[in-house]
């Protein structure tokens, strides 16, 4: 399947203000084609980290929202302890999950041209509204993107980025309100007023957000295989080995736009 | 006129004052204050004198009042004939009409700056729901918070709006706190508030001629401190994973806990696990039914009483986060499904397209 691109479109590829970002490595594989380094190590650690915590998190997060199961001896609480390891395994994953989204944060800043993204361009928009129109099986102008396309930033913005800000503040919040003298308390008692004020509220957040990442989760999934399957440029093996196989010419206009 | 002292009257009234040092004992101890504190409260006691308060019903249901009524540390016959001098009630008065009114503005123009008002019931943005003898609630409660010293919102309903503005709210309800900023406000919510924290809240006002402390939602930390779910009796059975199914299992019957049946102690700051109800006999959890979260905002809304749910932020309308958030997935998952095939078969149309090109 050919890719349409539009020159005009390819000039203004992703920059971020705050510095020049840094090219991937490429490696030359033959006069056509170059194997990219997009994804860095930490990216990928990160992703997976994530990935896995957010699977833990969710399972433990039903559980303690509607218990699924019950302690396997029904005697006196003495026993056993399902729902005390089920919130101690969520907050000790709550924790890795934070500490690794700011490592990641680190990275934005750190980490080569696809590591970032900078929303406040109105080329950004503009192609998030082709690559839309793409998706949607319509005439459009979106380009071949190393990286990720736009929307799919948007996403990122959206899910990864405020879905996990959501999450860990009205986390932390109400597993620190029992002590709110605590210094852990007082950090996070602003949040209620943030999330409508009561606790029954914040919680509420914390469970439909929740979910929100699950459906994230799906699209995500299906995207990276779609893109694997349209483009046979290595889109699933890449969050393994961080390389892309991409032909010459598009890695040169990506790059010859900065 | 010399008012007299809370202890003067106790003395009057046939006590000796032994009797007096252990009501402030008594009294020291609903406050949460440690036992060296006890003689502030006797110092306290012995100078300050009788405070006059107001009380002022809206839309309300008498529950406060009935729960008030109802309290066994301190009594509330000594709360109400020593501690305080309730000037004007709807529920206790005898005096009633003109009468009564007039009671209330005589409080009002001669203790202007020393009396409590106590409002139980939330007030309605709309007149017509609530006017009294020609004089709208609004009205009558701006104008008695006037010259009040402190103002403590008895119930739900006060402090939160309560049943009255629960969804669709017809009256249009609004706690107190909507219609006066600017004087010192004590929320004791519940629906209705154990009696212990409703005398123990005036007990403190008149002991130290302070506020209690109050967190960040204006409730007496004293009080509203902690969570049920933090003291609750069944706690134990939450941490081990077990569980009433439902009332007549047999978990109800071992007091498993009541977290699957419905139980908003989890959300709820209020002091029923530790102060009890009725002299401290029982509380809800304790007896068998979960706690319905009376002391929080919207808890109406909050509902049902008796499934987990989850509010639609800025919304009175609960879902079930779980069976909402599957059937979210499963759509999600048939609309990839369905844009796979669409993928396929385009890519196979291109294909084919591009290998007649190619021909």
């Amino acid at each position: 399947m050919s890719v349409p691109t539009n020159p005009k479109i390819e000039k203004e590829t992703v920059k971020v203000v705050w510095k020049k970002s840094r090219q991937a490595k490429t490696i030359p594989l033959n006069d056509q084609m170059v194997k990219v380094y997009v994804w860095e190590l930490p990216v990928r650690i990160f992703h997976w980290i994530n990935a896995l915590s957010i699977f833990i998190l969710m399972i433990t997060g039903v559980f303690i929202g509607r218990p699924f199961a019950s302690a396997s001896i029904q005697e006196e609480a003495y026993y056993s302890y399902l729902m005390g390891w089920a919130r101690y395994i969520h907050f000790f994953t709550a924790f890795v999950f934070t500490i690794n989204l700011a490592v990641r944060w680190y990275w934005v800043y750190k980490g080569n041209e696809h590591a970032t993204s900078n929303p406040f361009r109105l080329s950004f928009w503009k192609e998030a509204w082709e690559t839309v129109k793409y998706y949607l099986f319509l005439k459009n102008k979106k380009k071949h993107y190393i990286g990720h396309n736009p929307l799919a930033q948007l996403s990122y913005w959206i899910f990864i980025g405020l879905g996990s800000i959501i999450m860990i503040l009205t986390g932390y919040y109400l597993l620190f309100e029992p002590q709110p003298e605590s210094i852990y308390g007082k950090m996070f008692m602003w949040v209620a007023h943030l999330f409508g004020g009561d606790s029954f509220s914040v919680r509420s957040w914390h469970h439909l957000v929740a979910w929100g990442f699950m459906v994230f989760t799906v699209v995500h999934v299906y995207m990276a295989f779609r893109e694997d399957y349209l483009q046979r440029n290595g889109t699933m093996s890449s969050i393994f080995t961080g390389y892309k196989i991409e032909r010459k010419e598009e890695v040169l206009g990506e790059n010859n736009g900065k | 006129m010399k008012r007299k002292t809370i202890l003067e009257t106790v003395l009057d009234r046939g006590f000796t004052r032994r009797d007096f040092l252990k009501m402030c004992t008594a009294l020291a101890a609903t406050m949460g204050l440690d036992f060296s504190e006890t003689d502030k409260v006797v110092a306290a006691m012995e100078k300050s004198a009788r405070v006059p308060v107001i009380w002022l019903q809206f839309q309300d249901c008498t529950g406060c009042s009935e729960s008030f009524i109802r309290s066994t540390h301190p009594k509330v016959e000594s709360v109400l004939l020593d501690m305080i001098s309730l000037e004007y009630t709807e529920a206790l008065s005898a005096a009633s009409g003109h009468q009564i009114e007039e009671a209330r503005k005589h409080v009002m123009k001669h203790y202007y700056g020393e009396y409590i008002l106590v409002v139980e019931g939330s007030l309605p943005m709309d007149d017509a729901f609530l006017t009294v003898g020609g004089v709208s609630a609004k009205e009558t409660f701006i104008e008695t918070a006037k010259g009040a010293k402190a103002i403590i919102a008895y119930g739900s309903c006060s402090s939160w709006g309560g049943i009255p503005a629960a969804y669709p709210n017809p009256t249009k309800a609004k706690p107190i706190t909507h219609f006066v900023k600017d004087k010192p406000i004590i929320l004791v919510p519940g629906c209705p508030p154990i009696a212990e924290v409703m005398t123990g809240v005036i007990a403190h006002i008149i002991t130290f001629g302070t506020l209690p402390e109050l967190d960040h939602l204006g409730r007496p930390k004293a009080f509203y401190r902690h969570r049920i779910h933090d003291k609750c009796n069944r706690r134990a059975y939450f941490d081990a994973g077990l569980f009433a199914e439902s009332f007549d299992d047999e978990g109800a019957k071992q007091g498993y806990c009541l977290y699957k049946v419905g139980c908003k102690g989890p959300t709820t700051y209020n002091s029923c696990a530790e102060m009890r109800w009725n002299g401290g006999v029982s509380y809800p959890i304790q007896s068998g039914n979960p706690c319905i979260g009376c002391s929080e905002k919207g808890f109406w809304d909050n509902g049902p009483f008796y499934v987990r749910r989850a509010k639609i932020p800025a919304s009175q309308t609960t879902i079930n986060p779980e069976t909402v958030g599957a059937i979210a997935v499963g759509v999600t998952a048939a609309g990839v499904a369905a844009h796979a095939a669409i993928t396929a078969v385009k890519k196979k149309e291109q294909e084919n397209h591009d290998r007649g090109e190619r021909k």
